[in-house]
């Protein structure tokens, strides 16, 4: 099927448009085209080869190129078309969307329904406004270096400094091993690991991994290649010979479709903003998955998918329109995002829709902390007291949310 | 190897390449030697791509007279090449009395000089280009003949120009040491020697150092470094001139500018160096583009940063061009090109090419030379899948998200006569890895067809 004759066009080909994509053909549409500008589906996760991937989605143990394929599996070349090497370029009110690809060329259509699934980067060194020289070699993300390594391209170097601490530090650890790197040091800008406890002390334990925190990188040296780094934290100045310095994390959504698109963009999220439906605020443009904000697990993300293609066939089903009529919620003091950013009245759709899951972070951590949420200043629902973890999502449930009636919505923590 | 020569260039900076084009227009046997491995690899890759009128330039100097030239050829010439001119403007802002004063004193000296373009404005023309501007601006100059210009391309352009008219291009190449005998220079170099009747460096940093292989000691380098921080083109809707404080006698200031490729820059800093080879961005240096960002733009913080880097340029001990044509040596320097030698650079060339024949050699104009031109990597520019291009495949796939770089412009640009040997060379030619994401998307798929082509090309 070519781009013109699609009713749906999802951007984006890793878990959550892919479940996205299986959800609106069991709700019965068709016609549907998923783009993607990679040369194969499947989104970051294919370039995963450890278990851990799509859990909460399929409740397997799988890779990342398993639960790729699980995904791919379910989707009816009937009805829907993945067109791979096929680039969004700019989505405008409509909606209206061009794409080019090898396959279709450069075309403008206008599909009845976009749904945004472009997913996340890692911030490169620059971003990060980390000093020093800028050698020609040896300077990675970890997923420029997981894409080298599954697609057989050459890692020159041998020993690599990883910089941050998140669950994807860790994953680097394992892919740089298999890629012949020797591991000399971890950097964390934070006071502890951003990931499970556990993993640092597999690191450092098992691994042997010395691991710095407090830490940043006051210099890079090396004109060619990387020589070596500088670091400074409590312990003070230290130089670390190596010829690779690997920046993981800090992920934000990858969202250069948006400005100029008629979608409104949430400030710290960096993604759109969306209501519990994954509507944004364009008419006929939904979103899911990491795009909404940096970083679940690609089984969230695939749910997120996978909620959305069912609400995508109420909206075509005349269930669901725009304005989207939805009040937006207040995160307060010591959160840091929520997503959904909206919430929608929703009585009397019944089982046509599904909300999202929501994400939901804190600023700090706090060794037990009270979530509530109130609507009008009545409280409507009050957490026990947990600890609370930055870079962790916090739960919040759905019935909670269910008692929602449009008023001013506004969530709070507070120490317990 | 010994080849004997008429011309040898020593740097192929825009400066060096600029000569090269030039001279490639006579009937002379030309080279232009290279240390590293690419052109346009050293003092050229970084600057602020400002295309300066001159009227910037200390008044009544050579730099002043070839700036002025080398704009007004660059907006004639630039454009037949495929290189963008976006003829932008620029505001130098003053923000109280006294910079009001000297921005006043400024504009009357520039009249004088003979510059007339530009015009003395109000708060309210200030705002009216620049509504996100911080509030507080006073009076400003408004220049409309500023613009920007692509810095990577243009050297590119120049070489690949004197290159299809009959200039040898040597990379690799570095000079290591200089004799005059027989009638000829010979240098040395790891790939052999290079023999020619009459030398022109344009050693940029190494300037003062390869001058001293031939015996001469007429200047000291002094360089600056400049730091420079790109931001994200979701930035380039806030701000449509060129940006520049009221410059102070010895430094331009921290300008602001969009780029012809849709982001936003702001810098230099401005560096007394000791190593000429210290090309580090430092925290302090990022500190203070920040710091001139929030106070002049404060909404650049919103977005993302897409890149950092520093430029080094070769200023000597005196602040002026140190262009000293030796007839009798047949040796020629092209030194102290400090900040200006993108906007100055076809001036150069024509004042050199001027010098070197008639006084230092003779060679007929040539009556028919060879057009070339460069894919444009401009934003809004010509992308290949919108015109006829499309019908090849390879146009049709980006492998370079951020940038939209296909496939079949890294082919292209692999194929070309001065082919990248890097692939940083690459991303000068192309724009592949230089967007927001630095590679994370592409980076892996880059190499890898980098790689394969450069194997696959016939050596």
């Amino acid at each position: 099927m070519t781009p013109e004759h699609a009713d749906i066009v999802v951007v984006g080909a890793g878990p959550a448009g892919l479940a996205a994509a299986a959800s609106l053909a069991g709700r019965g549409m068709h016609r549907i085209l998923v783009v993607d500008r990679d040369d194969e589906a499947g989104g970051l996760p294919r370039f995963c080869h450890h278990p851990g991937f799509g859990w909460e989605y399929t409740h397997r143990l799988e890779s990342g190129p398993g639960l790729v394929r699980r995904l791919l599996r379910a989707l009816d070349p009937g009805i829907i078309t993945i067109a791979i090497r096929t680039s969004a370029l700019a989505v405008r009110p409509g909606p209206e969307i061009d794409i080019v690809g090898i396959e279709c060329g450069h075309v403008r259509v206008r599909p009845r329904v976009v749904v945004l699934a472009t997913g996340i980067r890692e911030r490169p060194r620059s971003a990060r406004l980390v000093p020093g020289r800028r050698p020609a070699e040896g300077i990675l993300t970890t997923g420029q270096l997981q894409q080298m390594v599954a697609r057989g391209v050459p890692v020159k170097g041998r020993r690599a400094v990883v910089v941050g601490t998140e669950h994807v530090a860790f994953s680097i650890l394992l892919t740089a091993r298999h890629a012949g790197l020797e591991i000399m040091a971890m950097v964390g800008a934070e006071d502890r690991v951003m990931s499970y406890a556990g993993a640092g002390l597999a690191a450092r334990f098992l691994m042997g991994v010395p691991i710095h925190l407090s830490s940043k990188i006051e210099d890079i040296h090396g004109s060619e290649r990387v020589e070596s780094v500088t670091l400074c934290g409590p312990a003070g100045t230290r130089t670390i010979p190596c010829d690779t310095v690997i920046f993981s994390g800090d992920f934000i959504p990858d969202a250069a479709l948006l400005p100029g698109s008629g979608i409104d963009i949430a400030r710290v999220t960096a993604g759109p903003s969306v209501d519990q439906f994954g509507r944004t605020s364009a008419v006929g443009v939904f979103a899911a998955g990491n795009l909404l904000r940096a970083v679940e697990t690609s089984g969230l993300a695939a749910i997120e998918g996978a909620r959305v293609g069912t609400n995508v066939a109420a909206y075509l089903e005349g269930m669901l329109g725009w304005p989207r009529d939805a009040a937006s919620i207040r995160v307060g003091d010591g959160l840091s995002y929520v997503v959904p950013q909206y919430w929608a009245p929703s009585a009397g759709l019944g089982g046509a829709v599904q909300a999202l899951p929501v994400s939901l972070r804190a600023l700090a951590d706090i060794r037990r902390a009270r979530l509530s949420l109130s609507e009008d200043g009545q409280a409507i629902w009050t957490g026990h007291p947990t600890k609370t973890l930055r870079h962790r999502r916090l739960a919040l449930p759905a019935a909670a949310l269910d008692r929602l009636r449009g008023g001013d919505i506004a969530l709070r923590i507070d120490p317990a | 190897m010994s080849d004997r020569f008429d011309i040898a260039i020593v740097g192929a900076g825009v400066v060096g390449c600029a000569i090269a084009r030039e001279l490639s227009r006579y009937a002379l046997r030309t080279v232009l030697i290279e240390a590293r491995s690419d052109l346009g690899d050293g003092v050229s890759k970084g600057n602020s791509a400002v295309l300066s009128t001159g009227a910037d330039t200390p008044f009544g100097t050579l730099e002043c007279r070839l700036v002025a030239r080398g704009h007004q050829r660059y907006l004639a010439e630039a454009p037949a090449m495929g290189l963008p001119v976006m003829p932008i403007g620029s505001l130098t802002v003053a923000w109280n009395e006294t910079e009001r004063e000297r921005l006043e004193a400024m504009h009357k000296e520039t009249v004088a000089a003979g510059f007339h373009s530009g015009q003395l404005v109000g708060a309210d023309e200030i705002y009216r280009r620049v509504p996100h501007l911080s509030p507080g601006a006073v009076s400003a100059i408004w220049e409309p003949e500023e613009g920007i210009v692509d810095p990577f391309s243009t050297p590119y352009a120049y070489a690949l120009d004197a290159v299809t008219n009959g200039v040898e291009f040597r990379s690799t190449c570095p000079v290591e040491r200089a004799e005059r005998r027989d009638g000829a220079w010979h240098l040395h170099t790891p790939k052999g020697e290079v023999v020619a009747d009459t030398v022109i460096n344009c050693g940029g940093l190494a300037g003062a150092r390869i001058d001293a292989m031939a015996g001469y000691t007429d200047f000291v380098m002094r360089p600056r470094r400049g730091q420079f921080i790109v931001f994200d083109k979701s930035a380039r809707p806030l701000l449509d001139v060129v940006l520049k404080p009221v410059p102070a006698p010895t430094y331009r200031g921290i300008l602001m500018t969009p780029t012809v490729f849709g982001n936003i820059l702001v810098g230099p800093t401005s560096e007394e160096i000791e190593d000429p080879d210290d090309w580090r961005v430092t925290r302090e240096g990022l500190d203070t583009l920040v710091a001139a960002a929030r106070k002049m733009l404060p909404r650049l913080l919103e977005h993302e940063v897409t890149a950092t880097y520093c430029g080094i340029r070769p200023g000597t001990e005196r602040p002026e061009y140190r262009i000293i044509p030796r007839p009798s040596d047949r040796w020629l320097t092209v030194g102290g090109i400090r900040s200006t030698g993108l906007s100055a650079s076809l001036g150069i060339a024509e004042h050199v090419a001027g010098i070197v024949v008639g006084e230092m050699t003779k060679g007929e104009r040539k009556l028919e030379t060879t057009a070339v031109r460069v894919p444009s990597l401009a934003a809004g520019g010509d992308r290949p899948w919108l015109n006829g291009g499309a019908d090849d495949a390879a146009y049709r796939e980006i492998i370079c998200h951020c940038e939209g770089i296909t496939v079949g412009e890294v082919r292209d640009a692999l194929a070309s006569p001065l082919p990248p040997q890097s692939l940083k060379a690459l991303k000068r030619r192309t724009r592949v890895m230089f967007g927001r994401c630095q590679g994370f998307f592409c980076g892996a798929r880059v190499q890898a067809l980098f790689d394969r082509l450069s194997k696959e090309r016939p050596q």
